[in-house]
């Protein structure tokens, strides 16, 4: 078995985990950790929809902001999948979304405050960034016969009007679609820096212990983003996405100063600004990497292998749920509802919920991000293996998982699970605002010291680190011959 | 009205050549059929051709290089994207005009496709894509017509309609042909190819169907 | 299909230019440093913007933040031109608008304290001094920029065990807020926590504490917190004589539920110069650069 590249690199992420569970902080240090678990589920089952005025709005804003982000995001994207083959512009899109939607509020917080553009630009930008990418693959895939045969002195617009897009129209709308709802989610969670969406009231409660209100918020998510096939038709796309930047709320006024003062005073390190000497900026630095960047690195590397090795376990038992060659309806009916819900909550709802209740170390953003990315993975395999026929003389139960189908999907498991790998990394980061020591963390710790010159420093780092996840799980899935498409 | 002048060309797939070295030369007013069994290298000779005309000639492509998500009426508009400036080309994709209209509808009216007009190319039978193709090639006019066989998938009677028409609006022509008949009947001239090369170049006015069959 | 796609963009681009053009109201905005539960926030918050609406004959709009350092940016970036600060958001928000002021502070916030409380699972008494016994806890603070939560616990425990606190406890955590704090430790989830005294009294007094669960151990000696900050170019936009009529009626509210909503038992005057203390701990600790 050994033998298998796949097999091989399997063993070695597997080997790399468990060094890092040794040097990872797990534990849970609660008292009583199921109590307030069990009054959440409490909460759950008695949802309270009545209890804020706010409820409406805040599932208008959420919609407003993932529409009017996910739009913007999407030209712009498309724009820049239109000369994707510059490098400076791989690079630029490259960047752009190495930085997560959280963080990018995070810095227009600091200029544009609670105005609206700070959502739809937090959302917007990294989604930008995406779409280039994805679109311009598209793009790439589309028949190139047409336009070899238009006749010459063509416009290049009408040539790409009429030769390129047409064909590949519908993928790329149904991946925009997809993104709306990735953008939903993403639109949510900005609610805790402080946006009008639901994450906003949903901290609120959860922080107060109001578990039943949290609990009506989850539900009303969950029925927003499972409806979401019915309410976005086509026809209806542009009254909301016309309609959607009305509903953003009013937020506050932008003072255009501020941004000016945020680029020329405030990102500029403290030394340089104070006009000290070049040994006092290097003291600057080297205090930053050794105090806040190196520790923030590790903790998110080690964070990260262990919930990716978790994620993979995770997925790999979720997918019979939902396979068609296990259970009856009814079990499978429950898998889809409980790969939903876990699907559905972003990790950092996710991460926020446990760690309430366990206490802050790794293992609630371990089992966050193992529940979330696991969830969408073992829907994704247990799909394809419903769609497996096999021979009608096929072993049943434990055989039939490990003989006929792992082997038939492994593959593509480990092309998801190397595509999530800079996802999941990029949310570890993120977690670090919750509490744990990521590079988030720091992150945040600096901006609540109104030190934007070392959290832009902190932000920078942890693009390029990003950028150099995404960079080996291509290389390894080229090497593997993996192929997949894009989730989120 | 331009014609081609062909000589020592190869091509080559994975390393083995496929075609060539041949030379010849199709004058202004010929029209000549190509023709040879299956994988003799027709089609390569055929791009070839095509690339060296620069897009001047209209080709037929085999596989007709249709975009199967837009109308039967864009793709054929498509022949003449060059003689209209962007903005006009936008409005027609968005809502074509009536010069354009009146154009377009009595060439799909000669193929029998014109109720199929606004239907996207996706949803048509495979000769009616034929026909699609078809007339993208008359509505582009241009000197010289390149045609892997286009009427493959088209029966008896549409077979001769199209072979009519093409040899119609295009006086200069390069047609491969798989029915041996046909060829002797719409060309001047007929090109034989085996095995990447010339085997047989004769008018077809010389030819019968017995010295054409040994070629396949 | 492509002409949905254009029109709708530069239709929500418009939309877009529409909806960011500032509105040019003039009304008076004030911000929290969110140090308690939201709830409590805002209701706080509602009353003693009515109160001022009424006293200054302008539209007063309280805006809920989510942390300490929204409250100062915000400050900061005049998008609020008051706002209730604690010691050390207070100190972060004057240097950097130069010409702010502290008005009005409670009449407890001259003498604050902090308290630190511990689980009865650890087995910690009340204590005179900071002693060793705590070594080894888990710990926690309140929001990472706060004074009684972060600044001056920090500041003493740095100060008795000449470490940082990292170094002292076994687990170190950031609830938050007061609240959370409080409701930490009361679960057991972190051993000791330091909050804001007033918040523990308040709650006592409530009768939301279980006093089984959950007791005082140490209380750190007094230091300046809490207090009502302006920015100083509200003259110029609200009138001569705005700042005065502001810290007029910050000073004479007497509205006694509204006062115990803080807790404080009236407002009293304030300079910057009384938290002059807080920023020299700020800078030790590292805090400010």
């Amino acid at each position: 078995m050994f033998s298998y590249p796949t097999v091989r690199a399997s063993f070695l992420f597997l080997a790399i985990a468990c060094v890092g569970l040794v040097f990872a902080d797990i534990a849970i240090t609660t008292v009583n950790p199921w109590r307030d678990l069990g009054r959440f589920f409490l909460g759950v089952v008695t949802p309270d929809f009545f209890s804020t005025e706010g409820l409406a709005t805040a599932i208008l804003r959420t919609v407003a902001f993932a529409f009017t982000g996910v739009t913007l995001g999407s030209v712009a994207g498309f724009l820049l999948a239109l000369v994707y083959r510059w490098r400076v512009v791989r690079m630029f899109s490259a960047f752009i979304r190495a930085i997560h939607e959280l963080f990018w509020a995070l810095i227009f917080l600091q200029f544009f405050g609670f105005h609206p553009l700070t959502g739809v630009l937090a959302i917007a930008i990294p989604y930008a960034g995406i779409f280039a990418k994805v679109y311009s693959e598209i793009l790439d895939e589309a028949d190139q016969e047409p336009l070899r045969l238009l006749p010459p002195g063509t416009g290049v617009i009408s040539a790409f009007l009429y030769a390129r897009v047409p064909d590949v129209w519908d993928r790329i709308r149904t991946y925009t679609s997809y993104r709306l709802e990735c953008g939903m989610r993403s639109s949510a969670i900005l609610g805790f820096v402080g946006l009008p969406t639901i994450g906003f009231y949903l901290e609120a409660s959860f922080s107060q212990g109001l578990y039943s209100e949290a609990g009506a918020l989850l539900i009303l998510f969950y029925v927003l983003i499972a409806t979401i096939p019915w309410w976005v038709k086509p026809k209806l796309l542009p009254v909301y996405i016309i309609g959607a930047p009305f509903f953003l709320g009013e937020g506050l006024p932008i003072v255009w100063g501020n941004v000016t003062r945020f680029f020329t005073q405030d990102i500029v390190p403290a030394p340089i600004r104070n006009d000290e000497s070049w040994a006092e900026l290097g003291l600057w630095f080297s205090d930053l990497m050794f105090n806040e960047a190196l520790p923030g690195l590790w903790n998110t590397v080690v964070l990260t292998q262990i919930a990716l090795v978790f994620t993979g376990l995770l997925a790999l038992l979720a997918f019979p749920l939902i396979s068609s060659h296990f259970g009856g309806p009814v079990r499978r009916v429950s898998g889809h509802v409980f790969l939903v819900v876990v699907r559905s909550t972003p990790e950092y709802i996710l991460a926020y919920i446990l760690l309430q209740l366990w206490g802050p170390s790794m293992l609630p953003a371990v089992v966050a991000l193992a529940l979330h990315n696991g969830g969408i993975i073992g829907h994704l395999i247990g799909r394809q293996t419903s769609m497996i026929r096999l021979r009608s003389d096929a072993s049943v139960g434990l055989n039939r998982y490990t003989f006929e189908l792992i082997p038939r999907v492994y593959r593509s498991f480990l092309a998801f699970l190397f595509y999530r790998w800079e996802i999941i990394m990029r949310e570890t980061a993120i977690l670090g605002i919750l509490g744990v020591a990521t590079l988030g963390f720091y992150i945040d710790s600096a901006i609540q010291n109104i030190r934007f010159d070392r959290a832009m420093v902190l932000i920078l780092i942890t693009a390029l680190l990003n950028i150099g996840i995404d960079a080996l799980s291509r290389f390894i899935r080229g090497r593997l011959a993996l192929k997949t498409m894009p989730t989120c | 009205m331009t014609g081609i002048e062909l000589s020592e060309i190869t091509a080559s797939f994975g390393g083995e050549r496929v075609l060539g070295p041949l030379s010849f030369a199709v004058t202004p007013g010929e029209q000549v059929a190509l023709v040879g069994k299956s994988g003799a290298g027709k089609s390569t000779l055929m791009r070839l051709i095509y690339q060296q005309s620069n897009g001047g000639a209209t080709l037929i492509p085999q596989d007709l290089g249709l975009v199967h998500a837009l109308p039967v009426f864009h793709n054929v508009y498509m022949a003449q994207l060059n003689r209209h400036p962007t903005w006009y080309n936008v409005c027609t994709l968005v809502r074509p005009f009536q010069r354009e209209r009146r154009e377009i509808m009595p060439l799909l009216e000669q193929l029998g496709i014109n109720e199929k007009q606004w239907a996207p190319v996706a949803s048509l039978s495979g000769g009616q894509r034929q026909r699609v193709a078809i007339a993208r090639a008359l509505y582009r006019n241009s000197g010289m017509l390149l045609a892997d066989e286009p009427v493959s998938a088209l029966d008896g009677p549409m077979a001769h309609t199209v072979m009519a028409l093409l040899q119609e609006s295009y006086q200069t022509s390069i047609v491969a042909l798989h029915d041996i008949e046909l060829a002797l009947r719409y060309s001047h001239r007929i090109i034989g190819i085996q095995d990447g090369r010339i085997a047989l170049d004769e008018p077809s006015a010389r030819l019968s169907e017995a010295d054409i069959l040994p070629l396949y | 299909m492509m002409n949905h796609l254009i029109k709708n963009t530069v239709l929500a681009l418009a939309g877009i230019v529409i909806s960011t053009t500032p509105v040019l109201a003039e009304t008076f905005v004030f911000t929290a440093i969110p140090d308690e539960d939201e709830t409590k926030l805002v209701e706080r918050f509602q009353g003693v913007a009515d109160y001022l609406s009424e006293e200054l004959n302008v539209d007063v709009r309280y805006i809920p933040v989510k942390s300490y350092a929204a409250a100062v940016s915000a400050f900061r970036n005049n998008q609020v031109q008051l706002a209730w600060f604690g010691g050390l958001s207070g100190v972060q928000a004057r240097r950097l608008v130069p010409g702010s002021e502290a008005i009005a502070q409670g009449e407890e916030d001259a003498a604050f304290r902090t308290y630190f409380i511990a689980h009865k699972s650890t087995g910690l008494e009340p204590m005179d001094e900071l002693n060793p016994d705590v070594k080894g806890e888990t710990f926690t603070f309140g929001s990472k920029g706060s004074t009684s939560g972060r600044l001056m616990p920090e500041f003493y425990i740095r100060e008795t065990f000449g470490a940082a606190p990292d170094e002292v406890f076994s687990r170190v955590g950031y609830s938050g807020n007061h609240t959370r704090t409080l409701r930490l430790v009361e679960a057991g989830t972190y051993g000791v926590g330091a909050l804001n005294f007033q918040v523990w009294e308040k709650e006592l007094e409530d009768g939301s504490i279980n006093a089984d669960d959950v007791q005082v151990i140490w209380k750190t000696p007094t230091y300046p917190d809490y207090q009502w900050t302006i920015r100083g170019d509200v003259d110029e936009k609200f009138g001569d004589g705005f700042k005065a009529k502001v810290r007029e009626a910050l000073l004479s509210l007497d509205d006694k539920a509204l006062l115990e909503s803080f807790p404080r038992t009236s407002f009293i005057p304030a300079s910057n110069d009384d938290y002059e203390p807080i920023r020299k701990v700020a800078e030790q600790i590292g805090i400010l650069d």
